[in-house]
């Protein structure tokens, strides 16, 4: 037997609870779901998961046979609607486009999915742990700088780019440029248009003359 | 396995590749246990590479336990079932974690504690072989990597099968004999060679480790202890290889 899904599960379950146990807000919201379970029947591939919430965290479990009033929740979607409620989209929507279905305590799959999507952790808190809380703020400070400044420094790249692109080599019409270019090309396919019709009425009149 | 009588008539049974007197080996088993006891889950983890953890958590899937459940985890050692199975039964269920051996119950309660876990489990001091439990007790026993090292595994099969509840589980996660002959040889190379190193290097004790690594090859093969099991009361009695066969679980139920 292979033991490949079961390591990948514990994989999963080890991550999600260290990234929990980094959230200075996740103790308050797992005591609330403390002692729920939830069972995730996944159709595309077929697999059942079961979620256990504890106080330190979650287990997660594929049960070899699954009795459903065990649990609070029973949630049976594919693995698109999965990508879609950790994506951020609206519960509701998805159960009225028929995409998931939900048994027992909706409220609960809500509860579960806003603990995973909004995760704030404290990396700084877990960076003192190890460094100690000076070297840890001097260093937490520096990437915060760091990131202001590539953020920043992104920011004016494109700018000068741009300007250089449009502006002084101009190597590419600027949007407005291209707007203009725009309308006087519709404007010359309208009168190429009437001239057209100007032409094919004269022709039709020619050959009226022609057989009188 | 049953004791064995020696051409004096007085009955021995194997400590790893060592026969002696029945009554001497639940001592010697002891000894190896309190002295890796401090070390024991370093020792699972380097011994196995981490993979320990997913055989156990395979016997946990493959438990069924549910909230409300009692559950008997025997040679729990340093508690890694009890500790899962404290939170998947809930407060209105309970979890025996039963040790023969005081350290180890020791170590698995301090570690237990040290994870937040008190309301709903119980310590219990037990030989295996004559469970201090009425019959028809649990909804599931378990016994990890501790069936090996047990004098009379028949008896405490029958232990088991007796507190347990009808339509409860037995589980039994112990070494067995891998199916694949390559397997096997280089799984000797590494277990009578490299194993008692480690562990002198890490428990400061290699004779516990070459003990583990005897008692693992005296240990009953998958068929002969799927027998056993059934010979105990044991019912619909199925077993999994886990690793190649290193390691097997077994399930039987009570009917």
């Amino acid at each position: 037997m292979t033991l490949t899904p079961t390591l990948l599960l514990a994989g999963i379950e080890r991550t999600l609870n260290a990234l929990l146990a980094r959230d200075p807000a996740a103790p308050s919201r797992l005591a609330r779901l403390s002692g729920s379970r939830l069972l995730l029947r996944l159709e595309r591939p077929e697999l059942s998961l079961a979620i256990h919430f504890h106080p330190a965290g979650l287990d997660l479990l594929c049960p070899e046979t699954e009795s459903e009033d065990t649990f609070d929740a029973i949630v049976a979607l594919d693995a698109e609607t999965l990508g879609k409620l950790l994506g951020g989209e609206s519960i509701e929507r998805l159960m009225f486009q028929g995409r998931l279905s939900v048994r027992g305590r909706v409220p609960l799959l809500e509860a579960t999915r806003d603990l995973l999507l909004d995760l704030d952790l404290d990396w700084e808190g877990e960076l003192a742990r190890w460094l100690g809380d000076v070297p840890a703020h001097s260093l937490a400070e520096g990437l915060r700088r760091a990131a202001r400044w590539s953020r920043r420094a992104h920011g004016e790249m494109r700018s000068d780019i741009a300007e250089y692109v449009f502006e002084e080599a101009k190597l590419l019409p600027g949007q407005h440029q291209l707007d203009n270019l725009r309308d006087h090309l519709t404007e010359l396919e309208m009168t190429t248009d009437r001239l057209e019709a100007r032409l094919a009425r004269l022709r039709r009149q020619l050959e009226r003359e022609a057989a009188l | 396995m049953s004791p064995l009588s020696s051409p004096g008539d007085k009955h021995t049974t194997h400590f790893g590749y060592q026969e002696v007197p029945v009554d001497e080996k639940a001592s010697r088993v002891a000894d190896v246990f309190h002295s890796v006891a401090a070390r024991y889950d370093v020792m699972n983890d380097l011994m196995s590479f981490g993979i320990h953890r997913l055989w156990k958590r395979l016997t946990i899937e493959r438990s069924g336990v549910r909230p409300g459940h009692s559950v008997l985890d025997i040679a729990g050692g340093t508690g890694d079932l009890t500790l899962k199975f404290s939170r998947m039964v809930g407060p209105r269920g309970h979890v025996v974690l039963a040790d023969i051996n005081e350290s180890m119950l020791r170590v698995g309660r301090d570690k237990l504690l040290d994870n937040g876990v008190g309301g709903n489990v119980e310590y219990v001091q037990a030989n295996a072989e004559c469970l201090p439990f009425p019959d028809n007790t649990f909804d599931c026993i378990t016994i990890a990597f501790g069936l090996r090292n047990v004098t009379d595994k028949a008896s405490a099969l029958r232990s088991m099968t007796r507190a347990l509840k009808p339509g409860g589980r037995v589980l039994v996660l112990e070494f067995s004999k891998p199916v694949n002959p390559l397997l096997s040889k280089a799984y000797d190379e590494y277990s009578f060679r490299l194993l008692p190193r480690m562990g002198q290097m890490v428990a400061g004790d290699a004779d516990s480790y070459r003990y583990l690594a005897e008692s693992i090859r005296m240990h009953p093969d998958q068929e002969t202890l799927q027998e056993m099991m059934e010979a105990a009361g044991l019912e619909r009695v199925e077993y999994t290889n886990l690793t190649g066969g290193i390691v097997a679980l077994h399930r039987g139920i009570k009917l």
